[in-house]
């Protein structure tokens, strides 16, 4: 028995999704990290699966470079998101409008 | 052949040294933290990009990409093939060096009294490396990690005034729309990954030459859209510009010039190498994906260019104003992948390559005179710079050169590249009526971008200033950087030629 | 969807314990759901047997959180150190970058079995990744970035000795 390969990408669409609405619905500033740390993971996931379907492991070691990007991609969030509740007093991503056209 | 042979790792030259540059910085920094010995600093940054500027040069005359049946060396290929040094690689790095130097030597003068200047070099430097390593990258891998690098160092540059609000408010949104964009870009390789079954380039494109990606025209067309979402983010185009005036308000002066200029440049690059090398026009393409890809690029050029300079004509802000109208020019770029079909277009992505270069040097002199203007505290509106031309005649003869050569006024650089890119776009039509809209959208969009721009400098020359200032200071380094700017912008002029048959050449090249 | 279909044998998922069903195997499964229920019972039935012979003396103080001794003061929802988070980012961006040297060490015996790599091409990239990222933790520790939080009457202290 073997799981098909549409399983894992209907399982990473919809990881995907929910990064997605997290995104758009979330305004405390970490769970927008969260959010889109689950659409990398999405990602992620559909890298390591193509790799075992297509048989060649380029998907898997990219994997791994996408992980060590989207930890140093959280690095520079939380360091920016310190400064922001620092200057605001506040992590809520729509306070902030110091700035509209 | 040459007279003498370096390994291949060194065609990356241009990148390494910037890598090396920065890591220097860091070494410095830890050695001596907080150091405040803003000439060497600025030195060091200074000289690599100029180091880089210089070997990309001298590859690119030595003939590091010019066919070998035309006597060149060849496009040369580093880490089995995850990055292509060709003319189009070295073109956009020597843009990249170009404007990281010029940034380097007007934040000489910008960052007085700055508490992170070490860190703030290096990081500029560092996302220089990652933009030059985007220009040469041959691979989505490469891609989306010289991509990133190029992101990261971003987000902390426009975020780096740490007790401004302005600046950490655009540092966020800046991060934000970044973050969200790069998850959306890396689904999309992974989509065409499973489509493919490879991430290298031309891997794909063989690939979907020969049929084997027939089953999955579904995932290819979604991971293709996916894609464009990255490429709009880093190139500030439409569904993601929301950022740029933000972001370019609220960051340091010369931080917006180096995004706006070389970021959008290395944006449009990796656009350019995935397009033309990884997707080939063509019937077997269209019908794969069910769509022709060049109209998504017709529609977002028209969309990208007019929402911009609409915008940028409704300011108030001169530095929103300028973000507003970089959008715009990346709408005017984006007509370089808008016109491609399947047996020509080098003329059209040659323009837009032209387009590039020539934006690198005048979007960076307008934002260096802002930066000017932060420097000497005289605000930030049109009224602000009411009469400045009284106390510096140089620099707002410059700005003026400027704003012209943005508008595309006959003697400046600025005109022969939006001439070159409206006589592609008809070329272009021959083989896509679609392009006759983009063209006139293109005309059109000049004429309005005249108004806005013109009444910048009407502001500078002819208004009488609304206040008594003091005399002006005149800060070496922001000087220097902003009259070779201009220059630089009117010599382009009868230097045309050149830099014509680079752009064609690299253009050749990468549809070839 | 139904068209994604593994090509090939060796690159299908399998979906490992599950093999055509027959009778011993069904006793391993009752076997484990014996244990859990045990596993269960045991716990559930002292609490039992202790609530029916224990004697019930109501008192206010076996009602606090910690019943002996101390007496709890203010809430857990408090604010951490800031340099708690310093040390977070530096442990997630050092520790996920380890993960790039799996690959490496995976091929590495292979490399230098083959004749066309020398220790030099096996060995000196990764010795360069790890020199790249030690600039940074020498950059990270000369700023300050590891170095703990100071109360004032600490600082100043340490100015003195200098």
């Amino acid at each position: 028995m073997t799981v098909g390969v549409e399983y894992y990408v209907l399982l990473s669409m919809a990881l995907f999704s929910i990064g997605l609405f997290g995104v758009l619905t979330r305004r405390n500033a970490l769970m927008f990290l969260m959010s889109v740390e689950l659409m990398l993971n999405a990602a992620n996931i559909n890298l390591i699966a193509f790799a075992f379907y297509h048989g060649n492991l380029t998907g898997q070691v990219f994997a791994l470079f996408a992980m060590a990007l989207a930890a140093a991609e959280v690095a520079v969030g939380l360091g920016i998101i310190l400064v922001l509740y620092r200057n605001f007093r506040d992590v809520d991503v729509t306070v902030p409008t110091t700035m509209r056209w | 052949m040459a007279v003498f042979q370096l390994a291949e790792w060194t065609a990356m030259a241009p990148a390494l040294i910037l890598a090396g540059t920065a890591l220097a910085l860091f070494v410095f920094d830890s050695i001596s933290p907080h150091s405040t010995n803003r000439s060497l600093l600025a030195g060091t940054a200074a000289g690599g990009a100029l180091a880089s500027l210089a070997v990309a040069v001298w590859f690119i005359v030595a003939g590091v990409g010019t066919p070998t049946v035309d006597g060149g060396l060849g496009e040369i290929t580093v880490l089995s093939d995850q990055f292509v040094v060709d003319q189009m690689a070295l073109y956009f790095m020597i843009i990249v060096a170009i404007v990281t130097a010029l940034i380097v030597v007007a934040s000489y003068d910008y960052l007085v009294g700055h508490a992170y200047q070490a860190e703030y070099y290096s990081l500029v430097v560092l996302a220089a490396t990652g933009m030059s390593m985007m220009a040469a990258a041959n691979s989505l891998v490469t891609i989306f990690i010289a991509l990133e690098l190029a992101s990261l160092p971003s987000y902390a540059l426009v975020a780096i005034l740490k007790d401004n609000r302005g600046s950490v408010e655009a540092g966020l949104k800046y991060f934000l729309i970044g973050a969200l964009s790069s998850a959306i870009f890396l689904y999309g390789i992974s989509l065409v990954y499973g489509a493919t079954g490879h991430l290298q380039l031309d891997n794909i494109a063989e690939v979907i030459a020969a049929g084997d990606a027939d089953p999955y025209g579904g995932l290819l067309g979604l991971g293709i859209l996916m894609l464009i979402g990255g490429f709009a983010f880093k190139t500030a185009s439409v569904p993601f510009h929301f950022w740029a005036p933000d972001a370019y308000e609220g960051a340091p002066a010369p931080i917006s010039g180096f995004l706006s200029s070389a970021s959008k440049a290395a944006g449009f690059v990796i656009l350019f190498r995935v397009f033309t090398e990884a997707f080939p026009l063509g019937d077997q393409m269209n019908a794969l994906i069910g769509f022709d890809w060049t109209v998504a690029f017709i529609i977002l050029a028209i969309v990208t260019m007019t929402v911009g300079n609409f915008a940028a004509a409704t300011q108030n802000n001169v530095k929103r104003m300028l973000a507003y109208s970089s959008i715009g020019h990346a709408g005017y770029a984006l007509i370089g992948v808008a016109g491609l079909s399947a047996d020509g277009g080098e003329l059209v992505m040659g323009a837009a390559m032209m387009h590039l270069l020539v934006y690198g040097f005048m979007n960076t002199g307008a934002f260096l005179f802002v930066a000017l203007a932060e420097h000497w505290g005289v605000g930030r509106t049109f009224e602000d710079y009411n009469g400045l031309s009284r106390q510096a005649p140089i620099a707002c003869a410059a700005m003026a050169v400027f704003m012209f050569s943005l508008a595309g006024i006959p003697p400046f650089g600025g005109f022969f590249s939006k001439f070159f890119l409206f006589m592609g776009a008809l070329e272009a039509s021959a083989a896509n009526t679609a392009m006759l809209a983009v063209a006139a959208a293109l005309v059109v969009n000049s004429a309005l971008s005249l108004y806005y721009y013109s009444r910048l400098v009407k502001a500078l020359w002819i208004e009488e200033p609304a206040t008594t200032r003091d005399r002006l200071a005149r800060p070496t380094g922001l000087y220097a950087a902003i009259v070779v700017a201009a220059v630089m912008t009117v010599l382009i002029l009868p230097g045309f030629g050149p830099v014509v048959d680079a752009a064609l050449d690299a253009a050749v090249a990468a549809l070839g | 969807m139904a068209r994604l279909r593994p090509k090939n044998e060796q690159s299908t998922l399998i979906c490992v314990g599950y093999e055509s069903p027959n009778v011993t195997e069904m006793n391993d499964w009752i076997a484990i759901g014996m244990l859990a229920l045990v596993g269960l019972s045991i716990p559930l039935g002292m609490m039992v047997v202790s609530y029916l012979i224990r004697p019930s003396v109501p008192e206010t103080s076996k009602r606090a959180t910690y019943e002996s001794g101390e007496i709890p003061t203010g809430g857990t929802r408090i604010r951490f150190n800031i340099q708690y988070y310093m040390v977070a980012l530096l442990f997630v961006v050092f520790d996920i970058e380890t993960v790039l040297l799996f690959p490496w060490a995976v091929v590495y015996q292979d490399a230098l079995a083959s004749p066309e790599y020398g220790l030099l091409e096996a060995l000196g990239p990764m010795l360069l990744f790890v020199a790249i990222l030690m600039i940074g933790l020498a950059w990270a520790w000369r700023t300050g970035a590891v170095q703990w939080a100071q109360t004032r009457t600490q600082a100043a202290s340490d100015t003195d000795r200098q």
